[in-house]
């Protein structure tokens, strides 16, 4: 909860994404209650509209849920869902920027596989 | 319940500063008003509160003129950067009669609130407001706006005088009164980026006309920067809205503001990025500067 914003995109989103880390970080639980779009907009000075924007992302994801009258609680199987999440974007995310980059050095594949078994 | 001018037109001197300008001011939304120096933004921000008279058109709160009407100017509360000169009769005022003075306008004031500001300010209410720096003057403007406990409520460049930390101190409480209180803030600055967050709809004023009036987070993501070699650029915009180009040698960039439906072309061999609200801002607003 507590990374900076930055400009490469849209803060709802960052809004979300950074929620969905403290998850997976396990700095929130599930079943425990996550902060309120006032106090989200106050910590980070964004317009409450778009703290609650971020959040329900994460509602219509059956990451967060809604306790009437108390507020929004992590869903029980968040974590794993956001674990399965981020993998199938893997690819698209991390591994095509890669090969994209790679290319345009004139990398090949195979140096590129070895460049990956030397990290491990 | 809504603010709303229609057709407003305003002339000093023969010349027009707002030209028809129509615009709805909806209950319980942070509007900010952005645009250069002489763009109109006091002007338009002062006929709204009916201080000063519209040369045409029409201002009006849930279907009632504005204009030397009581009730509608209770509910509404612009707040500007205080001049205190001489000729403005103020240098020689103390803020607390100020202060007092701006209670008995609004029959909401907050007394709890002016004291909690006055002491999270650290202003000392006996000084005169000719001998008040500018930075307190600022801070004054900000007491009186949020005290007003006005429905509609104006700041007209209140961080112009403020330090980068209680700028952020502002915007921090703008936010708290906001979410406790539903009021509808419009704040005009020239400091953009700080503010881009903060404000839910953004309307661009320029030349006295509105260029903008939209979702700023929507406004922010319809605008990318593309940058390439210069066919490239040309044929990965072709058909779109293209704004302050740039190039040096090969290399070419511009700001694009794509409609609903429209992409840059990313077959091309081009960059494209993200920019914020105040890249657009002088995308749109700025190419005289730059020719």
């Amino acid at each position: 909860m507590n990374e900076r914003l930055t400009e490469q995109k849209s803060i709802y989103l960052q809004i979300s994404e950074m929620i969905e880390t403290d998850i997976l970080r396990e700095i929130l639980l599930e079943e425990e209650q996550v902060p309120s779009t006032n106090e989200l907009a106050k910590l980070y000075t964004i317009n409450p509209a778009t703290a609650a924007k971020g959040i329900g992302l994460l509602v219509d994801e059956g990451i967060l849920y809604k306790r009437r009258g108390i507020g929004m609680f992590v869903s029980k199987g968040a974590r794993e869902k956001i674990l399965s999440k981020r993998k199938a974007a893997f690819a698209e995310n991390h591994v095509a920027p890669l090969l994209a980059e790679a290319r345009s050095l004139g990398i090949s594949k195979e140096e590129l596989l070895t460049m990956i078994g030397e990290r491990n | 319940m809504s603010l709303h001018c229609e057709n407003v037109v305003k002339t000093y001197g023969g010349k027009d500063v707002l030209h028809d300008v129509t615009l709805d001011l909806k209950p319980g939304k942070i509007y900010g008003l952005i645009g250069r120096n002489g763009a109109g933004k006091t002007t338009l921000l002062s006929i709204l509160a009916a201080q000063n008279p519209a040369s045409r058109g029409t201002v009006t709160l849930d279907g009632e003129p504005v204009w030397e009407n009581r009730k509608s100017l209770a509910k509404i509360c612009c707040s500007r950067e205080l001049n205190a000169n001489a000729e403005s009769g103020l240098a020689a005022m103390k803020a607390k009669e100020y202060l007092r003075i701006a209670a008995t306008y609004y029959d909401g004031w907050d007394k709890a609130l002016e004291e909690r500001l006055v002491k999270l300010f650290d202003l000392n209410v006996k000084k005169k407001l000719g001998k008040m720096s500018k930075g307190m003057l600022s801070m004054m403007t900000i007491i009186v706006a949020l005290c007003s406990r006005a429905p509609y409520t104006f700041l007209d460049e209140p961080v112009a005088g403020l330090d980068v930390v209680a700028r952020e101190q502002f915007y921090k409480l703008l936010l708290e009164e906001y979410a406790s209180s539903g009021r509808t803030f419009v704040v005009s600055t020239h400091i953009i980026e700080e503010a881009a967050d903060v404000l839910e709809e953004v309307i661009i004023l320029h030349e006295g006309r509105i260029l903008i009036e939209a979702d700023t987070q929507a406004f922010v993501d319809s605008a990318v920067h593309v940058s390439g070699k210069i066919e490239e650029v040309d044929a990965a915009t072709a058909g779109l809205e293209v704004h302050h180009p740039e190039t040096v040698g090969r290399s070419k960039g511009v700001t694009v503001f794509l409609k609903p439906g429209q992409r840059v072309d990313g077959s091309r061999d081009v960059s494209v990025q993200p920019v914020s609200l105040q890249r657009a801002f002088v995308a749109l607003c700025g190419e005289e500067a730059a020719r």
